[in-house]
């Protein structure tokens, strides 16, 4: 988080402008705030403004807009909603930014082939209340009401990724305008892709490092015909993840699994006006037929009383399952109203299922040590949990020790065969966390970069150094 | 002549690389080594032969990961998660017999260079899906590892996606990591057996369409022709000499009981239903994920078709409209294995046309090799597409010494 940032931005030459204007109209600002809004990311300081921003309607006028930048290798990072954490939209070398959420119709659902064809500015919440009608749903879920085409280019997941996966699995097919402003649509309608490189995956998490995404195929999935949710609270922290990790080793196909510790309880209750106990708790979420949604929870609900919780509450209540999920989507928000005026950093990490307990229990001692104020939460059925500081951007000390916390929780998780980062990405703060995890694949992957975008234009500065 | 390079360690892998590199010397990258492998032909004078590198390194069950050498047999994976309850839930096909080779003989690492999988493909994804993580050395002699142990990560370009499906043209793996899950307890198949007489393709998908639209957590849907269905081993398959669906829910006992009796209930106005239990299913669905019922006439050429699932048994129907042939019918009708009579151009032409008018695609998987010569084995890329796909090549193997025209036929 802490690594040297350089900031070189290029100058937009007027005739530059007037050809995007030639495209996009009045559609381009280089109005600062508009520039501002557009230069930074969530939860990290900075703010690296683009030259100008254009709001695009097609996947023409994409690939006109960056033909005309590729020309002058004028940098171009794209845009959904900014809500990445990362530092991944910052315009570290000015240039165009390409604004995609106008770029938000669905154009096309596929009832019987359980797939779905949209823009990539449509939001994940409006794509589903856009399918209500149809029985279906798309599962994937990150906090925040990010783009589609933002969650493709993160390979984002949520809290619903032990049983639907994450972007990962659920992106079928992708157009993609390329750095030099050519179209490409990276796999045929059928699902199986048996006619070359795996085109779709490598796009999915490029960071707007290898192109633009202009529109996307997703897998839809039935809403089930039964759900319910629970809430179990545990004595302890080693308690909760133990029965997670139970669970999931005996394979109840459970949708959620997301854990919160007391003091992130204690937040959410404020927060969300909630009373649940302020102790170590765990939120689930079954999918299925009434029965094997009986039977998944009774299962669940016999290993969490193995590991000492009394009170574990079932309903099937849409309502009641809601708002508990909106309260879990709001613990950021709740997080930073622990503390008016602070900022809330979110660490990432990911290890194996059975690492899990003793990475969570080594880094709950570590913050205590420490003496930052850093709820955990996690979408712990894969392995990934975040801590959240609580602290004063300005308070270089505190900085620091939060800085230092978070690098030996990456440590700590590398250590356990884990990653840095299990859904936020690498964006600009974790390059160098990356090397440390990858070492040899970064030249591998820069190879990649350089053989797609060979001048470097596609959101420079990210993921990996050229 | 060939020469056998055999690399009895990562290091020598490597070695071996980097003299290929300097020297310009295409080799063939293989795990057991059948000669007649899948793809285009090669002919090429050396052969890196990676079978000393197998062995299970890591498996701890708990941790729902195993990782090997690339040569290891699949048979053996599955054999040590069998006796642990686990699976890799993928479904690896053996495609040995299909191909006129013994059973048993494929590798962990050709599996995922190939990115196959069986039936439960609609439910659980494909190989790539629970490729983890691997080591493998580039065309350019450069060794990496990416991805790991954990089932989620999003650090940089996904690796193992592009690994998967590279049928070994980008890097060579000296070891791999795929994701294993608990095994199902029990497993029951609905079989919707249609009258005596008469083509059945379209109400077979109509039946596998309504299963699989169902909140019954369908495992499998495959349609099985009256002459295909007669070749089965399990006796309610072929005894009837019907054309038969096959519908299959898997997991624990009363949920299972449960689902399979919704099922039985939904496709009964459809047509007369049965079920099978554990082991009847079990050697049915093996069947059908070898495509095991195709293997016996080694003389017809055979194609395997991706297209949208609905529109399925319409492809094959046009296809095989005045051609010798047959068609079985796997992932929901989006899987079609079909067989055609001997032809100059394995009738690519025919198929290619009717299998891109519904955004599908077709790959030549068994022909002679003057005709995989001749016709192009994956569907052809134009344009953009083939200029990326070069692109990546050149950026992992620029001096093109790893399985070189293995895919596509270099220029
Ligand atoms: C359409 C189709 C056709 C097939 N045809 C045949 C066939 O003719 N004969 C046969 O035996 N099996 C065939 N298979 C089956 C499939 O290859 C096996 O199921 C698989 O397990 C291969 O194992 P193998 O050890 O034989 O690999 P190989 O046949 O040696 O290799 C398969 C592919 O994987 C690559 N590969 C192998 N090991 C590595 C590695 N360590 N790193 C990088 N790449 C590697 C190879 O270069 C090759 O492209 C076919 C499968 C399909 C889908
Ligand atoms: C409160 C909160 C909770 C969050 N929770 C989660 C979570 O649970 N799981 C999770 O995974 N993430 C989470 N995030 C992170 C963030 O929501 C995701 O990374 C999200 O996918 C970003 O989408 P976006 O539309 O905001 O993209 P942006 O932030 O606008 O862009 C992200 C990156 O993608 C690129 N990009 C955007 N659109 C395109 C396109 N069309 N083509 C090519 N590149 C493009 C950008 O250049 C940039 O590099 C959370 C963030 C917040 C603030």
């Amino acid at each position: 988080m802490s690594a040297q940032v350089i900031a070189d931005p290029v100058e937009l030459e007027e005739d530059l402008l007037e050809e995007l204007r030639a495209v996009v109209g009045d559609r381009l600002s280089t109005s600062a705030a508009v520039r501002e809004h557009h230069g930074h990311g969530e939860g990290f300081p900075g703010v690296f403004p683009p030259g100008a921003v254009v709001f695009a309607h097609s996947t023409e006028e994409v690939s006109e807009i960056v033909k005309i930048c590729a020309v002058r290798k004028v940098p171009i990072v794209p845009f959904g909603t900014g809500t990445s954490l990362e530092g991944h939209v910052a315009a570290l070398r000015g240039g165009v930014c390409i604004d995609l959420t106008q770029m938000d119709k669905v154009l096309n659902v596929n009832a019987e082939d359980l797939d779905v064809t949209l823009q990539p500015g449509v939001r994940r919440k409006q794509l589903n209340e856009y399918l209500r009608d149809t029985g279906l749903f798309f599962p994937i879920d990150p906090g925040a009401d990010a783009s589609i085409g933002g969650m493709t280019a993160t390979r984002a997941s949520g809290t619903n990724a032990v049983r639907y996966g994450t972007m990962r699995e659920n992106v079928l097919s992708l157009t993609v305008v390329l750095p030099d402003g050519r179209i490409i649509r990276t796999s045929r309608r059928a699902r199986k892709s048996a006619a070359g490189y795996d085109l779709t995956r490598l796009y999915v998490g490029s960071e707007g490092t290898l192109g633009v995404i202009t529109e996307i195929t997703l897998r839809l999935y039935g809403i089930p015909e039964a759900i319910s949710a629970a809430v179990a609270s545990f004595p302890d922290l080693e308690s909760a993840v133990n029965t997670v990790i139970l669970t999931i080793q005996s394979g109840v196909p459970i949708a959620r699994v997301e854990l919160l510790d007391d003091i992130q309880m204690d937040a959410l209750n404020k927060y969300s006006g909630l009373d649940y106990p302020v102790q170590p708790t765990l939120f689930f979420e079954f999918h299925g037929t009434e029965a094997g949604v009986r039977e998944q929870t009774e299962t669940v609900e016999g290993i969490a009383g193995e590991f000492g919780s009394a009170d574990f509450q079932w309903t099937a209540h849409a309502e009641e399952r809601n708002k508990l999920w909106q309260a879990r989507h709001d613990a950021y928000l709740a997080c930073k109203a622990l503390r008016p005026g602070a900022t809330v950093y979110a660490t990432d990490v990911c290890v194996p299922i059975s690492r899990l307990a003793e990475c969570i229990m080594e880094t709950r001692k570590d913050i205590d040590e420490t003496g930052v104020l850093a709820p955990i939460v996690g979408h712990v059925g894969d392995g990934n949990f975040h801590l959240s500081p609580i602290f004063d951007p300005n308070d270089p000390e505190e900085a620091r020790r939060v800085d230092e916390l978070n690098e030996r929780l990456v440590l700590r998780a590398l250590a356990m065969d884990g990653t840095c980062s299990g859904e936020h990405g690498v964006g600009l703060h974790k390059m160098d966390f990356l090397i440390a995890e990858h070492g040899d694949a970064i030249s591998v992957m820069r190879t990649l970069k350089m053989s797609l975008d060979p001048d470097n234009i596609m959101n420079p500065g990210k993921v990996i150094r050229v | 002549m060939t020469e056998m390079l055999k690399a009895e360690t990562e290091d020598q892998v490597l070695d071996t690389i980097k003299w290929a590199a300097a020297e310009k010397k295409p080799l063939e990258v293989r795990g057991t080594g059948s000669k007649s492998m899948l793809g285009r032909p090669t002919e090429l004078d050396h052969v890196l032969d990676l079978s000393a590198l197998s062995g299970v390194s890591f498996y701890e069950p708990a941790e729902l990961v195993v990782s090997a050498g690339p040569a290891t047999p699949v048979a053996e994976v599955e054999a040590l998660l069998n006796d642990h309850n686990q699976q890799m839930a993928f479904e690896p096909p053996d495609l040995g017999p299909l191909l006129g080779n013994p059973v048993g003989g494929g590798t962990l690492g050709g599996l995922l260079a190939c990115n196959l999988a069986g039936p439960r493909r609609i439910k659980a994804g494909s190989a790539r899906d629970h490729f983890l993580g691997f080591t493998a050395v580039s065309g350019r002699g450069e060794m990496f590892k990416s991805g790991g142990r954990v089932v989620k990560n999003v650090t940089g370009f996904d690796l193992s996606k592009l690994m998967a499906g590279s049928y070994g043209t980008l890097a060579a793996m000296t070891e791999v990591t795929v994701k294993v899950l608990p095994a199902p307890e029990k497993t029951r198949t609905v079989l919707v057996n249609w009258a005596k007489d008469g083509i059945y393709d379209h109400d077979g998908t109509k039946a596998m369409t309504e299963a699989l639209a169902s909140p019954h957590e369908v495992s499998g849907a495959a349609h099985l022709p009256a002459a295909v269905a007669r070749r089965s081993a399990v006796d309610y398959v072929a005894g009837g000499g019907r054309a038969v669906t096959a519908i299959r829910v898997e997991g624990p006992e009363p949920s299972v009981a449960h689902r399979c009796e919704a099922l039985r209930t939904l496709l009964a106005p459809l047509g007369e239903t049965e079920e099978l239990h554990t082991e009847n299913s079990q050697t049915l669905w093996r069947e059908i994920r070898d495509a095991i019922y195709l293997a016996a006439d080694q003389e017809r050429h055979i194609w395997r078709l991706s297209v949208p699932p609905t529109e399925g048994s319409r492809v094959a129907l046009q296809i095989l409209e005045g051609r010798p042939g047959e068609a079985l019918y796997d992932w929901g009708g989006g899987l079609i294995w079909l067989t055609l009579g001997v032809a100059p151009d394995a009738c690519a032409n025919v198929v290619r046309q009717h299998v891109a008018a519904v955004g599908g695609h077709a790959m030549l998987v068994r022909a002679p090799e003057d005709v995989r010569d001749r016709v192009s084995v994956f569907e052809p890329q134009e344009g953009p597409l083939d200029e990326i796909t070069r692109r990546i090549k050149d950026g992992f193997d620029p001096s093109r010494i790893l399985n070189p025209g293995r895919m596509h036929k270099e220029s």
